[in-house]
């Protein structure tokens, strides 16, 4: 004899689980939802709180100009006047100038550790890298307002010029060097060990010598995965906001290219003098903070078009 | 064919150079490491992580006579404590955190005329001075003067040899991390709590229960992706522009306070929790699901009963992940929360964490240096030891803990 | 008038820290033939082949006892340039791994690596390479592609191509059509039959009848030792050993 189903109190036991089974879907999808949508939240939020300084009819007489906003070399909190073309130039030599330092160090350290080092010293070595990496920036501030600035000083006395106690862009920029340099070791010392090692015995048969092999075939076989680990080092150094706050200075105009000399990026403009701001001062930083993100993207973006470009032989 | 000398020479100098250059890395480490310990390593201490930040100063004088009580020293008193017998207060040398030598309070009798002490500065308010204040200062009446360097015996001796008290200065010892300790593991819990169940029900989204090629399912990795690249003030930012705002209308809150924080952290370290869980539910093998569902469980059941079950030391490799992130966040809780060292925490109100009381105390006119070194020793080794285990448990069930997110 | 023996190995012994990998061979190779190493996995004929051109030193705890001579020197003292040696004696290995650069760059590496920079000498190189490897003709035209971009059969004549470049006498060849399809080996098989007019080729095959088609001596070996050696034609149709015999024969594998 079939069952007939009589209304919803006759659910067989298959039924419910799958009705279950349907409600969890529907509760997970919402958490789910909800971590997608952060990010749309945060450029959302931040760009109506950046964008409130340039409407007159926020700020009346006292917003800012938006072009002057984008082109100007000057940024004082009185006459409120906002330029942030100058920081963004610190910000991107800041970057270049860390970067420089960092990588060389940081992939030559990699290669070492993989394929050079005895493997109990390359273990020591990897693991400090990793430890290095752990650091939170408040660390690296407090280290390079402690030690840095005095080997800056020490460094301009030897050349005959002044520092501000320290304070400046060749600091910022050693602090950050430190900073990226364990994630680009971390990265191409992953991509150094999934090396292929066919490749550099090959090399080695050909009579190449061990050197020749690990630069010219090992470093270009990880090409890809030491690009993804500079790309990621170069978005934290843009972003590092802490640690350069505490050595980069308050220039108020610029840019600065002087090593020696106080500088302002971005992210210390964001983070600098917070205690005592409010209104127009205060929303400002989030149009700072806009540039910043749209900097990172297109930073991302270029970068990620050369890494193709160097990965054309892979 | 013997060896070619210039190559071999040329060769080996490249060895050298590059076996240089990657002392690098330990360099530094080394560096950090030896700086902080040195300059911080002497103020950790059980004070350090117990007291007010705030010192309080106690300006009190004795308004009485003075009977003949002879008040009893207890047993239990160290045998470098020296007691007045007339005042029933015992006190012990000591060195403050800036290595002054100091006099401290290390007992008082709970009938002793020093708990009935008068406030000079407000009319009629009582003073009670307690264990563990340090004695600054007295004028006893006749015009005797104790300073702290003159040490705990003398101390002992003028107070029985005086029969008033004109003017007592003392203060508790400041300079305490307590609150910050305090507001960090609030975060901690608080963060945790909301990170976790979010984002390890979004990895189970992610990985068991959305259609596997849908683009919507794409979307949301790639925005979640996203999420994981962006500089950790910007999400400072959004806790400023909506965090804040959020909670102030739902509390009693007026402004930073500890629940916009934690919000905000959750939102930095929930890409973390949900790439550990992802990986950990990578790791679990096919298998347990498919003898789960043949033995007739639902979905649900399976998800959760057995294959999260597997996934828990993934999950907690991404939690302590988190934690060390949470302890080491600067920026971001600049901004939303503020830089406001307290000692008393209440959650709708402001207060710092560890690493930022030291951004509080190196940003102001005299940076501490050995203070902050000494928060700092105290933030590395907690992160240190974190990173440790993550290590040796991702080894034990071969996650890759690399997969940070 | 002694004949010229490009190689002389006398009382070789080799080890891979305790375990002898090969016991006292005795094996002189000729100038401008093909010599067949053959015999069943783990015979140690991979592993000689490796010591004529010192391979072995890259493996941990391999140490050797016994002369390898090469035109009259000892090739296996500490003091010979291990890199000379390279340059002189090339290798093929069984995988064919192409360098992830373009053709033109694979077969320039070996040169470029010996301080070759003048681009016209290189490019005469490169075309003269790939030409006696039987591969200018596909390639010409896509010279600055990526080598991965070649088939299986055409990157193991890139790599063959990249050891003449180096302009070697000798040439050591590592199983190398094993991972090829018949035609592809076919086609080098057919290279190696134009090459020995040039260079002198060791070949190791698990491939009895490729070492019959085109190698003018056999060696076969068996648990590291030297069985047989002697011309093909007689290893094949005549062999003195029993066990030689059995092997080709099929009775083992």
């Amino acid at each position: 004899m079939m069952q007939i189903n009589k209304g919803r109190k006759h659910r067989t036991r298959s039924e419910m689980k799958q009705l279950i089974d349907r409600l969890t879907y529907a509760g997970l999808f919402i958490p789910a939802l909800i971590s997608a949508s952060i990010v749309l939240f945060i450029v959302f939020f931040i760009a109506k709180q950046g964008v409130s300084p340039f409407l007159p009819s926020q700020y009346g007489a006292l917003s800012v100009d938006i072009v002057s906003f984008f082109t100007g070399m000057i940024w004082f909190q009185t006459p409120n006047v906002y330029g942030i073309f100058f920081i963004v130039i610190n910000t991107v030599y800041i970057v270049i100038l860390a970067s420089l330092i960092a990588i060389p160090i940081a992939v030559v350290s990699a290669l070492f550790i993989v394929k050079i080092a005895p493997k109990q010293i390359g273990l020591v070595l990897s693991t400090a890298v990793e430890l290095l990496s752990a650091v939170p920036s408040i660390v690296f501030g407090v280290f390079g307002l402690g030690v840095i600035t005095g080997w800056i000083t020490d460094i301009a006395t030897f050349f005959g010029t002044q520092t501000a106690g320290g304070i400046s862009t060749a600091a910022t920029v050693l602090v950050l060097a430190m900073m990226i340099f364990p994630t680009i070791c971390i990265m191409s010392i992953t991509a150094i060990k999934s090396v292929d090692i066919n490749l550099e015995k090959n090399s080695l048969a050909l009579g190449a010598s061990r050197m020749q092999t690990y630069f010219k075939i090992t470093l270009s076989a990880a090409k890809s995965g030491i690009f993804a680990g500079i790309i990621l080092g170069i978005g934290r150094a843009f972003g590092e906001a802490t640690a350069v706050s505490m050595v980069a200075g308050n220039a108020g105009s610029g840019p600065t290219f002087d090593l020696f000399s106080t500088t302002r990026t971005l992210t210390s403009t964001m983070l600098l003098g917070l205690k005592e701001t409010v209104g127009l001062d205060y929303d400002i930083r989030f149009s700072v903070g806009i540039v910043l993100i749209g900097i990172i993207i297109l930073t991302n973006l270029i970068l990620n078009y050369a890494k193709k470009q160097v990965g054309r032989y892979a | 064919m013997m060896r070619h000398t210039k190559r071999h020479v040329k060769d080996q100098s490249l060895l050298g150079i590059v076996s240089l250059v990657s002392l690098f890395g330990i360099l530094i480490l080394i560096l950090i490491f030896g700086y902080v310990f040195k300059n911080g390593a002497a103020l950790v201490s059980w004070d350090l992580l117990t007291n007010d930040y705030y010192a309080e100063v106690y300006n009190s004088y004795y308004d009485g006579s003075l009977n003949d009580t002879e008040y009893v020293r207890p047993n239990n008193l160290s045998n470098d404590a020296y007691f007045s017998s007339r005042w029933g207060v015992a006190f012990t040398d000591d060195i403050d955190q800036e290595g002054h030598a100091v006099i401290r309070i290390v007992y008082v009798d709970p009938d002793s005329p020093l708990t009935r002490l008068l406030d000079k500065n407000t009319e009629g308010q009582t003073v009670v001075i307690t264990a563990e204040q340090l004695l600054d200062k007295v004028i006893f009446t006749g015009n005797v003067i104790l300073y702290s360097m003159d040490g705990a015996e003398k101390a002992a001796i003028k107070f029985d040899a005086a029969t008033g008290i004109r003017d007592m200065l003392t203060s508790t010892e400041g300079k305490g991390i307590r609150g910050s300790i305090i507001t960090t593991f609030l975060l901690i819990i608080m963060t945790l709590f909301i990170a976790i169940p979010f984002g390890v029900f979004t990895a189970v989204y992610l990985h068991e229960f959305a259609p596997k090629k849908s683009k919507l399912v794409f979307t949301f990795r790639r925005l979640i992706e996203m999420l994981s690249g962006m500089p950790s003030i910007i999400f400072g930012l959004l806790g400023a522009a909506v965090f804040i705002p959020f909670t102030t209308v739902f509390t009693s809150a007026d402004g930073g306070n500890l629940i916009s924080g934690a919000l905000t952290l959750s939102v930095i370290v929930l890409p973390t929790i949900i790439s550990s869980t992802e990986e950990a539910l990578t790791v679990v093998p096919d298998e347990f699901r498919l003898a789960s569902l043949a033995l007739g469980a639902n979905k649900t059941q399976t998800t959760f009963k057995v294959v999260l079950r597997g996934a828990i030391p993934g999950i907690l490799t991404g939690t302590l992940l988190a934690i060390g992130r949470i302890i080491g966040e600067s920026a971001a809780l600049i901004y939303a929360v503020g830089t406001a060292i307290k000692d008393e925490i209440i959650l709708t109100e402001r207060s710092t964490s560890l690493a930022v009381h030291i951004w509080s105390i190196m940003s102001g006119e005299v940076p501490n240096f050995e203070l902050a070194s000494a928060i700092s020793l105290i933030i590395l080794a907690v992160v240190l030891i974190l990173s440790l285990i993550v290590k040796i448990i991702a080894r034990k069930y071969a996650i890759d803990p690399s997969m940070r997110g | 008038m002694p004949i010229p023996y490009v190689f002389d190995i006398e009382n070789l012994n080799l080890f891979y820290g305790d375990k002898m990998a090969l016991k006292n061979i005795n094996l002189q190779i000729r100038k401008n033939e093909v010599t067949a190493f053959i015999g069943p996995s783990g015979c140690g004929k991979s592993t000689l082949l490796r010591c004529l051109n010192r391979m072995n030193d890259l493996i941990d705890g391999c140490r050797t006892e016994g002369k390898i001579r090469y035109a009259g020197n000892n090739i296996d003292d500490r003091d010979f340039d291990v890199i000379d040696l390279r340059t002189i004696v090339g290798m093929v290995f069984q995988k064919a791994n192409p360098f992830p650069m373009s053709i033109y760059d694979n077969v320039a590496y070996g040169p470029r690596c010996q301080g070759v920079k003048d681009k016209h000498i290189l490019e005469g190189i490169v075309k003269k390479a790939l030409t006696e490897a039987a591969l200018y003709d596909e390639v010409k035209d896509r010279l600055r592609e990526s080598a991965t971009s070649l088939s299986g059969g055409q990157q193991q004549r890139l790599c063959i191509a990249r050891a003449i470049a180096m302009s070697p006498q000798v040439i050591l060849m590592d199983e190398p059509t094993s991972a090829l399809d018949p035609i592809a080996t076919a086609k080098i098989e057919e290279l190696i039959k134009e090459l020995k007019k040039e260079y002198t080729i060791i070949i190791v095959t698990h491939n009895m009848q490729q070492a019959a088609r085109i190698s003018d001596r056999t060696a076969f070996f068996l648990l590291g030792e030297l069985v047989e050696f002697a011309e093909t034609e007689t290893l094949f149709s005549h062999p003195k050993n029993p066990k030689t015999e059995d092997y080709i024969t099929g009775r083992f594998g």
